[in-house]
């Protein structure tokens, strides 16, 4: 069991998860009531898009939806992730939509 | 060629004197002239990518005039899981089940693009749908397929919805099929026959069905990088079908002027063979039609990259939706990044004559207020009256676009808008008066994306 510190990128809200062995945070946070953005469940979408601030977690299938720069800035996909240590991750909405800025911009 | 100058009647359809006896219109003209003005739209309501902790869900909007809830939701259908990106949606049967006595146009097949679930919502009662049947994504993948977009019946009462990747969200695509108990019944098509798939639109009496490309789901997913479309990684070719045969005869590559090609429409005419698609990254609409046993394609529409104050590079307009009018005379399109809608006379298919716009405001024109609310993204998905005489729009595209390009939309929600359309002198004006505010919703604001109508649409009637 490992703890997470999920904060919320937007606002002052944080909660703490224990995550089970085996488990990923999108199903622990769930099973405690807490409601995180995601979306295809499978590492595909990216809708679940989260930034490691600190700890370590490991992707249970490959990370499709994040490119080696991606992953190289400490993105990971809630939906497949599992933490290996205590661990604190920046959550919401708006962390998906840096992953790929306007590029007209 | 003109459509008179096309062979007539296929010899392999004899339908032209029967009793019609299935759902639909016996003709687009007979749509046009015994439909009723609409009076209820079904639009595709989004949380998903949102900091809202809510299902998705089917917006019942009232869309007549004479009615004291007009212009407002006044149902919604909520589904039972988070996270579907509801987008593309369709009928059980339509125009083309001619056929098919005691078929009726009365369930509406509604997939999530991200979740790959497909839900069946029964509208007997037309203010107040229900869910009836939900097939979760496992018995998709099951067929290594995932992503579902366009829905059409298909004349058999079967249904039929293009695929954009297999089971990782990869490519290949390709098509699912449902039996008319809204059962998976297979892939429809022999792997392997496309990489990319996205829109399709079949014309029967020609024995031909178009399929276009976006790209992988793991690419679009996301959101859109420039450096995906340098690696090759977004469509930019047409698939024509063998319809019977369920295989690709042609594939027209059409390189950087149909970069993105998205939606395609056959004209309503069932003997036609002309038709249109939005290339979006391009921002081209190619006119494809068959001549000499052959399908050939060529732009005919060019909007030119517009310079933004401070930024990199000159913006696209990114035409993300097209629709003809019943009567085949008018093509309708959106600019979300411009933020334009227009209308083009096709009465000559080959060259089309600009007839009108109106700017709403995108990135570029001034940004619309309507009742008193900023619209804050282009104008995106389009739904036309059967008359041709109102024009009605979302300006959700996807929401990892959305956030992308417009992030506001996720802060204050979608609007629907409305343009009145004169199709005798070629014109649109914007019905100031109509708006309906997907912003304020119990649960938070949330993204409009497609809309149908209870009697068969635009762009989802075909004919047999």
């Amino acid at each position: 069991m490992t703890e997470v510190l999920l904060d919320w990128q937007d606002s002052e809200r944080t909660e703490t998860i224990s995550v089970p062995a085996g488990e990923t945070i999108l199903d622990a946070a769930a099973a405690t009531d807490i409601g995180l953005p995601f979306g295809c469940r499978t590492g595909a979408c990216g809708t679940c898009t989260a930034r490691l601030l600190s700890g370590d977690v490991v992707h249970h299938r490959p990370p499709r939806a994040l490119k080696d720069r991606h992953l190289a800035d400490g993105y990971v996909l809630l939906c497949i992730a599992e933490p290996t240590t205590d661990t604190h991750l920046a959550v919401g909405a708006t962390v998906q939509s840096e992953l790929v800025p306007n590029p007209w911009k | 060629m003109s459509d008179a100058e096309q062979p007539a009647e296929s010899e392999t359809h004899d339908h032209h004197d029967h009793d019609h006896e299935g759902p639909g219109y016996a003709t687009p003209q007979a749509a046009i002239e015994e439909a009723e003005p609409e009076q209820t739209a079904y639009v595709m309501g989004l949380h998903v990518g949102q900091d809202v902790d809510a299902p998705d869900f089917l917006a019942v909007v009232d869309v007549d005039p004479d009615s004291d809830t007009y212009s407002e939701i006044v149902n919604r259908v909520q589904m039972p899981n988070k996270g579907d990106e509801l987008h593309h949606f369709g009928w059980n049967a339509c125009s083309s089940s001619c056929h098919m006595e005691g078929l009726e146009r009365r369930h509406l097949v509604i997939p999530g693009q991200r979740s790959s679930r497909i839900h069946i919502v029964d509208t007997k009662e037309r203010r107040d749908p229900e869910l009836t049947k939900v097939i979760e994504p496992e018995e998709v993948y099951d067929h290594d397929l995932s992503a579902p977009h366009t829905v059409h019946c298909i004349p058999d009462g079967e249904i039929l919805i293009s695929m954009l990747g297999d089971a990782d969200g990869d490519l290949p695509g390709g098509f699912l099929e449902l039996n008319d108990d809204f059962e998976v019944q297979g892939r429809w098509d022999p792997p392997g026959e496309i990489e990319m798939n996205y829109d399709y639109w079949y014309q029967p009496r020609q024995n031909v069905m178009l399929s276009t490309e976006w790209a992988a789901p793991k690419t679009y997913y996301p959101g859109f990088d420039l450096d995906d479309v340098e690696d090759g990684k977004y469509g930019q070719r047409l698939n024509f079908w063998d319809w019977e045969a369920g295989t690709v005869e042609q594939t027209i590559d059409l390189g950087e002027d149909g970069l993105i090609p998205l939606e395609a429409r056959f004209l309503h005419t069932p003997e036609s063979t002309h038709g249109y698609v939005g290339a979006a990254l391009s921002s081209n609409i190619i006119h494809f039609h068959e001549s000499d046993g052959k399908y050939h394609a060529e732009p005919v529409i060019e909007f030119d990259d517009r310079e933004h104050e401070g930024w990199d590079m000159p913006v696209p307009a990114l035409v993300t939706d097209i629709l003809i009018s019943m009567d085949d005379r008018y093509l309708f399109g959106s600019n979300w990044l411009h933020g334009e809608v227009w209308m083009y006379d096709i009465s000559d298919p080959s060259n089309p004559r600009k007839a009108d716009s109106i700017s709403i405001g995108g990135y570029f024109g001034d940004i619309e207020q309507v009742q008193g609310r900023d619209t804050v993204a282009g104008p995106q998905m389009l739904q036309l009256s059967l008359d041709g005489e109102r024009l009605y729009w979302t300006t959700s595209l996807f929401s990892s676009w959305d956030n992308q390009f417009f992030p506001e939309e996720a802060e204050n929600g979608s609007v629907m808008l409305k343009a009145d359309v004169d199709p005798r002198t070629g014109t649109m004006s914007l019905d100031r008066d109509f708006l309906v505010d997907f912003g304020d919703l119990p649960e938070g604001p949330a993204r409009a994306h497609e809309i149908r109508w209870p009697d068969g649409d635009c762009t989802s009637d075909v004919w047999q």
